[in-house]
């Protein structure tokens, strides 16, 4: 029974937080006008259908798919410092969105998720090949690290060389969920197939979480798992990538909570990764907008700063 | 095993030339109003008051030329300086976070207290440079001697996200305009005038004078913490020393200019590929090749979208980003 009172906390926690998102931006509304708010017509429809709602709704749904692809790369590689943000996925993705942008202007935005999910893939796959299949986990943290600067600092340059509009350069450079709304929804809602995906994993990711020996002699075929586990975390960070640019450290630390929080059981981790996913990334969106309104940081400054500190704590612990 | 060098009267002289060249293509090159490679010569011995393009030369070009050969040599110094300090090939003032400590302690200042002006924020980057070049060397365990170079590197890089993540937030709330923002945080030498250079010379020079007299005790570190300490080298002392001397150069450098990364990771390479393992010979080449590459970069950054401006920082992160990534690939972790 005990089991289920972090859930429950976490649950309650996420909907006071998605109350507080409707609630409190650069005008506070009060419950009322947020209730009023849904039906079209009234006063404050357009705060709350077209502008607070979606925006919660995808911080919802990118902060749980950024945990949860985080919660398979450490599962998959049993490496504490290990997420798509630190292995330089994200940044990847991102670079590759920002190249469609400026060079294809004309072309349609919704084929910008699948063009990021190349670019993540080509991180991926360009990280594999520097370090190889067995490398220290400070090694393969470190190569990610210097691809993810190496990704970052192309996107710097393109920026400064073709000025996008400004709220769309901090939205590639740090991770951003501003002016995002109902199409950006639809364009995320295929790729929410992969959930179910990883969910489906679990079971497996358990038996390597023995050590790889044992998995294969438990009928476990690791190779395969690794593969299809780590290409459903690409895809999963490609697609929240590309609709609110890499949002730093979230995937890092999300994982970690949960893992304190729930123990290491996969069935039980991965619900609750996307969950403290979502919790954190609504905390700092909330934050984002209400340190300073009307001006809105970009969420990614915040999750940063949330995160650096936490990646720093691990490195020390990391033997 | 025996190598061919040039004396190293000669490899200087050749750097001291070739930087010379570049510093005069720098005075004339892409300008919008049409400079001649005569007039940059003109204006510096012969100067021609009446005439429009020497004035440019003297008042906008000369000025941003010495700023980029100083900045390129400090920058340059400081690298060689922390690598011989941690002995750790990666160290550098972008990698390790000094740069992002620095930048931080300017943003904040300029946005909470701007009446300190310019004197305010180099304070104030070396206080933040100071700050975050200490929670690295503790939190990488690089202070008491630990060989546990991949670790510090680690520790820096979370440092400098951090940091740029707040000097990002602290300049947005202030300034409410990002491409501002972009430019500076990479880093450009556009807006050098005689009046920064003016500032920046004596410190930049006390602090390059400071690391060549540190050289020697470098290169008894060089042999390992253990042995530098029987040969009688005060290790504190020129930890201190030498955390002082880059904290000098750097922030001076990067309250002028912005936070130019990556110079101080490759040229120390480069100048060790050419002048030895001996830090009396390569540092001098070292910032002979930082100032080439500065100068160079920001040449190149004025060439990209001509008539508009690149920060040469962002030019040097292209370069400098993948030679990390090298870097990184060659040790053996």
């Amino acid at each position: 029974m005990s089991r289920y009172i972090p859930f429950f906390i976490i649950s309650v926690l996420l909907i006071s937080l998605v109350i507080a998102n409707l609630l409190f931006g650069a005008i506070s509304l009060s419950l009322h006008d947020v209730l009023r708010g849904f039906q079209p017509g009234s006063d404050s429809y357009f705060t709350i259908h077209e502008y607070r709602l979606p925006r919660t709704l995808l911080a919802i749904l990118v902060g749980a798919m950024l945990a949860l692809a985080g919660a398979l790369v450490q599962g998959v590689i049993r490496n504490p410092l290990a997420s798509p943000d630190i292995l330089g996925v994200s940044h990847g993705a991102g670079l590759a969105a920002v190249v469609y942008m400026i060079y294809f202007p004309h072309s349609s935005i919704s084929w910008l998720p699948a063009v990021a999910l190349a670019g993540g893939l080509c991180a991926a796959l360009i990280l594999w090949w520097l370090c190889g299949h067995r490398s220290s986990t400070i090694k393969l943290a470190i190569t990610g690290v210097a691809l993810a600067t190496f990704y970052a600092s192309t996107v710097d340059f393109l920026m400064l060389i073709k000025p996008l509009e400004i709220n769309n350069a901090l939205l590639w450079l740090t991770g951003s969920l501003w002016g995002r709304s109902w199409p950006q929804i639809t364009m995320l809602l295929p790729w929410l197939v992969l959930i179910p995906c990883a969910l489906y994993l679990a079971k497996p990711l358990n038996l390597l979480h023995l050590g790889e020996d044992s998995a294969v002699s438990l009928g476990a075929r690791v190779n395969l798992l690794r593969l299809i586990a780590l290409a459903v975390a690409v895809a999963l960070t490609a697609a929240a990538v590309s609709i609110c640019g890499p949002i730093s450290f979230l995937g890092l630390v999300a994982p970690h909570l949960a893992r304190k929080l729930f123990g290491g059981r996969h069935q039980a981790l991965l619900p609750a990764t996307m969950l403290v996913g979502a919790v954190l990334l609504l905390m700092a969106d909330l934050v984002a907008r209400t340190i300073d309104p009307p001006i809105e940081l970009p969420a990614g400054i915040m999750t940063a700063v949330l995160g650096a500190p936490y990646f720093l704590w691990l490195l020390i612990r990391t033997k | 095993m025996i190598q061919t060098r040039l004396p190293f009267a000669w490899q200087c002289l050749l750097l001291g030339a070739s930087l010379l060249v570049i510093a005069w293509i720098s005075l004339f090159s892409w300008s919008a109003v049409p400079i001649t490679p005569v007039d940059a010569v003109n204006a510096l011995f012969n100067m021609d008051n009446t005439s429009i393009p020497q004035h440019i030369v003297q008042d906008l070009r000369l000025p941003r030329t010495l700023m980029g050969i100083l900045v390129g040599a400090s920058l340059a110094a400081a690298g060689v300086v922390m690598q011989g300090l941690t002995q750790n090939p990666l160290a550098s003032p972008s990698v390790l976070g000094v740069n992002a400590g620095a930048a931080l302690g300017m943003a904040t200042v300029s946005t909470i207290a701007p009446w300190f002006g310019l004197l305010g924020t180099s304070v104030a980057a070396i206080i933040g440079g100071g700050m975050t070049w200490t929670l690295v060397m503790v939190l990488g365990r690089a202070w008491k001697g630990g060989n546990d170079s991949s670790r510090l590197v680690l520790a820096g890089v979370a440092i400098s996200a951090l940091c740029a993540a707040l000097t990002k937030a602290s300049i947005i709330m202030a300034e409410d305009q990002a491409s501002g923002v972009l430019t500076w945080l990479a880093g450009s030498l556009a807006n050098a005038r005689w009046a920064t250079f003016d500032h920046l010379w004596p410190i930049s020079l006390f602090g390059l004078l400071g690391s060549l007299m540190l050289s020697p005790t470098l290169n008894i570190l060089q042999l390992g913490e253990e042995n530098a300490r029987n040969l009688g080298a005060s290790l504190i002392l020129t930890k201190l020393a030498g955390s002082f001397l880059v904290l000098l150069l750097v922030a001076s450098a990067i309250s002028s200019v912005g936070s130019i990364g990556f110079v101080g990771l490759l040229v120390p390479h480069m100048a060790k590929m050419i002048g030895g393992q001996d830090h009396r010979r390569f540092l001098p080449l070292a910032m002979l090749l930082g100032a080439m590459l500065v100068v160079l970069s920001d040449i190149i950054s004025r060439s990209i979208i001509f008539p508009m401006e690149t920060p040469a920082g962002a030019v040097l992160a292209l370069i400098g980003a993948p030679f990390f990534i090298y870097l990184v690939r060659q040790r053996t972790l």
